[in-house]
């Protein structure tokens, strides 16, 4: 498996568009679809991929440890319980970050690699070090942007980056769009953001306020089987990303048609 | 004799006298040709001896073709009076003379016009002494710094300097003209605020002391 196994970056420059979010209901949805899925945090700063995962009391041994071979690396990933396609290999401490060389992040992706189809790797927001040991071990890469001014720009500058490292390809997944907002004009439009951003769009993620729900109880959007619009919109990412041919929702469709406004009703639990 | 005629060309040896003028003069006076070739071999020749030299040629109706010498001195001095000059690399050459020759080369060699193909992102920076010509766009947080013109197939978003060594008669073109700052030579504008129309190329210069922006010239 290790020649053909994807080793996929979900970078975005910016803080706080959804690299984490993305990066735990891609491995959720790829893992669904049958493929053995292993998702890294490279935010060794401020991981918290375990946390979105609901995992983080299952962790005994870390990156670090397998690094340092206090461990082997199957100590060291958890395996998801709902869905065991799907492991995470938690980040160390933040101290790492002191010593942690490109080549150690090589290695681990490298051991990854052996046994998982899918590695993707959660980078940490900005471009310092964290940002190069990750983009060092990776081969292609998933943007992850929102459309504002200032996270546009940052991805820009990721983008940059990444094709002087020879990552390809580079695709891009538009974050936390509202259709309402985007009409009316008070928000970048899609055309707008791919405009600059020349990339082939991955796919969009509504905004949808079940995300939040799901991120403060660990439990990934797409895992518990949920049908809000960001959850649909996650594993048609997921679909596209293994080759599957699935248009694009279209934001102004979004919430007119008659399916929407029942779910809407289910959600507000009146029954 | 320091100065004979040799292949075709006239040949200066390394230990000229004083009078090498007189023996110069006396050389060419003979000669009928209508041009001629300098091989100056080590000589050091200053401006006053290479004038003296052109002077006489061109008095007695005689084109320099070329002058080829080893010093990088007398090099200096020809091209700075406008001849044809090729240096010679010894083969025992110092390292000086070599670094010297090379920084000299790079200087009088390096005119062309400075290509880039791909689209600049934020960040990026791309500066050059010469003309600039981007094939992509500019992005916005992307800089572009010329010496001369500078000219983008594609859109420019970012900023873009152009005369950045003081020359204000450079000027900036792209097919979309939307910069966040236009600077030429030591002016500095802000860019336009409202999106231009598509399809018509622009450009802009100074005129007036200020930075305007036009539609592009096909001529200059």
């Amino acid at each position: 498996m290790t020649s053909d196994t994807r080793v996929i970056l979900i970078c975005s420059g910016k803080g706080g568009v959804g690299k984490t979010t993305l990066t735990a209901n891609l491995g959720i949805s790829l893992a669904r679809k049958g493929s053995p899925t292993a998702v890294l945090d490279a935010d060794f700063g401020l991981r918290n991929l375990d946390l979105l995962l609901g995992l983080e009391n299952r962790i005994v041994y870390t990156a670090q440890e397998v690094l340092e071979e206090t461990c082997r690396l199957d100590q060291a990933l958890v395996k998801h319980k709902q869905e065991p396609n799907l492991s995470l290999l938690p980040a160390g401490n933040p101290r790492m970050l002191d010593w942690l060389k490109p080549e150690d992040m090589k290695k681990i992706v490298g051991m990854l690699s052996e046994q998982f189809q899918y590695v993707l790797i959660d980078c940490p927001a900005g471009v310092e070090d964290g940002f190069r040991n990750a983009v060092a071990a990776s081969k292609e890469a998933i943007i992850v942007t929102n459309p504002e001014v200032s996270a546009v720009r940052d991805a820009d500058r990721v983008i940059g980056l990444l094709n002087t490292n020879d990552i390809k390809p580079v695709q891009l997944v538009l974050n936390r769009v509202r259709p309402k907002m985007m009409e009316s004009q008070e928000m970048l439009s899609i055309d707008d953001v791919t405009d600059i951003l020349a990339l082939p769009l991955l796919g969009l993620v509504l905004e949808d306020e079940q995300v939040i729900v799901s991120t403060n109880r660990g439990e990934p959007l797409t895992l518990i089987g949920s049908q809000s619009p960001a959850a649909r919109c996650y594993s048609n990412i997921a679909g596209r990303l293994q080759g599957e041919e699935i248009p694009l929702i279209d934001p102004s469709q979004e919430g007119n048609g008659l399916g929407d406004k029942f779910r809407r009703l289910m959600q507000t639990k009146i029954f | 004799m320091a100065i004979n005629y040799q292949n075709k060309k006239i040949c200066f040896h390394k230990d000229l006298g004083k009078d090498w003028h007189r023996e110069f003069e006396d050389l060419i006076i003979k000669k009928d040709e209508r041009a001629i070739e300098l091989d100056c071999g080590e000589c050091k020749l200053n401006c006053y001896d290479i004038d003296y030299i052109k002077t006489l040629c061109i008095d007695k109706n005689i084109e320099i073709i070329s002058l080829v010498s080893q010093n990088i001195k007398t090099i200096i001095s020809a091209s700075s009076l406008g001849l044809n000059t090729t240096l010679r690399l010894n083969k025992n050459i110092n390292k000086n003379t070599a670094e010297l020759a090379y920084s000299y080369k790079d200087i009088h060699n390096d005119k062309s016009t400075k290509f880039h193909k791909g689209t600049l992102r934020a960040g990026e920076v791309l500066e050059t002494n010469n003309d600039l010509l981007v094939v992509g766009d500019v992005n916005p947080g992307a800089k572009v710094i010329a010496g001369g013109n500078i000219m983008i197939w594609g859109r420019l978003l970012g900023i873009a300097h152009a005369g950045s060594k003081g020359n204000t008669s450079a000027s900036i073109t792209a097919l979309q003209l939307r910069p966040v700052q236009l600077r030429i030579a030591k002016k500095v504008a802000r860019g336009p605020k409202e999106k231009p129309e598509e399809g018509f190329t622009e450009e802009a210069l100074i005129e007036d002391d200020i930075i305007v922006i036009k539609p592009a010239r096909t001529t200059k």
